[in-house]
């Protein structure tokens, strides 16, 4: 099997200043997902390496740049799973960590558990030696100017679901074994411990050997009402390819509960799709050596991975 | 207008002990009774699933609530999901403390938010500005949850020893739809007996624990929450039913064993599952194994499954 990793830095309305930030965060990290499958390394370490790489990104609503809950505090969520076993692993309202998705990873292969939350996550990334950071190290500047925008009387609430949310990555290995990986600061100004998509199996990713693997997106809420995941991949079950999978499960999300969002997707037969129902997605994916992104619908740009080093 | 309404509830599966046995039934009669009134007299799936609910927190035999089992601290962490079939919306709360009734409050995030999910220290501090009375955990708390607490320390012998012996408890749920045909699910939860401080099962996660369509049918799961979560059991039910191939008998079935396959060593199959297709009709499937017996109590078209009025 060719290995296929596909990334995707958030769905949603990326302002111009943050585009090239966006094209190049998303390749950078869809290289070094490759470079472990490339040389014959797991599924799981590639998407986990991927969303680390955007988590350290501020460009990246997740990690460090994650955007604060009404309180002013990076409260985050992930998952990741393995499409071998179905084993899983997630954390949600996890603060004071760099990298959910590495203590998502833990939960799922040091616990009995699947997801564990808040209070109860921060004793076991203590317990795993995972290192507290102080809650401010995982604020940009950006993240405490949309804070404090939203803050003033005649900001728009709805304006908030339009930032772009979450990182996630896919990816199949040269065994065939699918893996997906979703992190996220969730929603600007969120009620403390409101929990997305991003720490909900079905909803924020799935994987499953027989079939393929996912990472979602979009407006949080709206994906949980569908279980956004698992519905596109009991499409690819009843035939779909991903694109149209994709597609189908992104309209009916739209139509029946009015929300957008965008998804990454991988087969088990190395087939990919990035499609997205809001203006701009950020992406990423590399198969055959050859590296693809765009952010805007209908923008694919393509280079070699030699090049791209 | 139309649709004789329905009202599905379960207590949980697990072995009931002799002493247990008759609160148990005499608890989901209850249950299923104040749910039922609220559908007799044209009120939504929606609140005939939190007032059965509600009763079983309330009811100390029951996993949920009163009556909830213990983390590993000793504490009771409660979770707990409900669904609107009709607009998907939903509320769920995750690892909520000192709190009498989490389904209601699970509602409150439904109505009141514009979220669907909210958790820990959070959801609480969100509880307590919308007045929901915070109760000391002591009242939560059972003689037997504390015993079962002490018994089985670790929690790999837990799910090894308990689900197959009589000393465990499970989460309980409601389907149901009403006189419109709209329907609705919720679930509610302690979890299990000395799960990590801050681990959240299936009961509170859309699709796995809970999920309601008016296209399809509505589900509530108990169980092995680990196990559940992995095949997202509650939609993956309302697929099969989607597909039409069998009836909801089979699709239950077909996702039981699917369940089994993937979840824990000894395999847990006694995954309860109670749902509601449409057109007006309620099955219920049960894996029995060994000692293990379903409590359940159903009632269709305003008679109870054995016969007897209410």
């Amino acid at each position: 099997m060719k290995p296929v990793i596909v990334v995707h830095g958030g769905a949603g309305r990326i302002f111009k200043d943050r585009e090239e930030g966006a094209r190049s965060g998303v390749t950078r990290a869809a290289l070094k997902g490759y470079s472990i499958l490339k040389e014959g390394g797991n599924a799981l370490d590639a998407v986990e390496e991927a969303v680390t790489s955007m988590e350290d990104d501020p460009h990246f609503n997740a990690g460090y740049g994650s955007v604060l809950n009404e309180k002013g505090e990076v409260e985050m969520d992930a998952i990741i799973m393995d499409g071998k076993n179905l084993a899983s692993g997630a954390v949600s309202a996890v603060k004071c960590i760099a990298n959910p998705i590495k203590l998502a990873r833990l939960v799922m292969e040091k616990t009995e558990h699947m997801l564990l939350t808040d209070h109860g996550a921060s004793l076991f990334a203590k317990a795993m030696g995972v290192p507290e950071i102080p809650g401010e190290k995982l604020i940009s500047e950006r993240s405490r100017e949309r804070w404090s925008k939203n803050l003033e009387p005649d900001s728009n609430p709805h304006e908030f679901k339009k930032d772009p949310g979450t990182v996630g990555a896919v990816a199949i290995d040269n065994e065939g074994n699918v893996a997906c990986a979703t992190s996220t600061g969730g929603l600007t100004n969120k009620l403390v411990g409101r929990v997305g998509d991003s720490a909900c199996i079905g909803s924020g990713g799935y994987a499953d050997n027989h079939v393929g693997a996912i990472s979602t997106t979009g407006h949080g809420e709206s994906m949980m009402k569908v279980v956004l995941a698992r519905l596109i991949l009991y499409h690819m079950e009843q035939g779909m390819s991903p694109v149209d999978a994709a597609d189908t499960a992104l309209n009916y999300m739209k139509t029946r509960v009015g929300g957008l969002g965008g998804v990454i997707v991988v087969s088990n037969s190395g087939g990919w799709a990035a499609r997205f129902s809001t203006k701009q997605m950020s992406w990423a994916t590399v198969k055959d050596d050859q590296l693809q992104y765009g952010i805007y619908t209908g923008e694919i740009h393509t280079s070699s991975v030699i090049e791209s080093k | 207008m139309g649709t004789k309404p329905v009202l599905v509830v379960h207590g949980g599966a697990w072995a009931i002990p002799d002493e247990f046995a008759e609160r148990s039934i005499l608890g989901v009669k209850n249950a299923v009774k104040n749910g039922f009134a609220v559908l007799e007299m044209g009120g939504s799936s929606m609140k005939a699933v939190e007032i059965a609910v509600r009763a079983l927190e309330d009811d100390a035999v029951f996993d949920a609530g009163h009556g909830a089992v213990l983390n590993a601290d000793g504490y009771v962490e409660l979770d707990a999901i409900i669904m609107n079939g009709k607009t998907l919306a939903a509320g769920a709360v995750s690892c909520i403390r000192n709190i009498s009734n989490p389904v209601t409050f699970a509602c409150s995030v439904l109505e009141k938010t514009p979220y669907v999910m909210l958790t820990g220290t959070g959801a609480n501090q969100f509880a307590e500005k919308l007045g929901i009375p915070q109760v000391p955990v002591e009242e939560l708390v059972t003689d037997h949850a504390k015993a079962e607490w002490e018994q089985y320390r670790k929690y790999k012998q837990t799910v090894k020893s308990l689900f197959n012996t009589e000393l465990v408890h499970d989460t309980v749920g409601a389907v149901a739809i009403d006189c419109e045909g709209n329907m609705a699910c919720a679930t509610s939860t302690g979890g299990i007996t000395n799960k990590m401080v801050g681990r959240v099962g299936d009961t509170p996660v859309i699709g796995s624990g809970g999920y309601a369509d008016n296209l399809v049918g509505a589900v509530s799961a108990t169980g092995h929450g680990e196990s559940i979560m992995k095949v997202t059991l509650a939609r993956l039910i309302l697929f099969h039913m989607e597909q039409d191939l069998h009836t909801t008998r089979s699709s239950m079935c077909g996702s039981l064993h699917y369940c089994a396959e993937v979840g824990e060593q000894p395999p847990l199959r006694h995954q309860l599952l109670t749902s509601l297709p449409d057109p007006v009709e309620a099955f219920l499937q049960v894996k029995l194994q060994r000692k293990l017996q379903i409590l359940l109590f159903t009632i269709w078209r305003g008679e109870s499954m054995d016969g007897e009025e209410l």
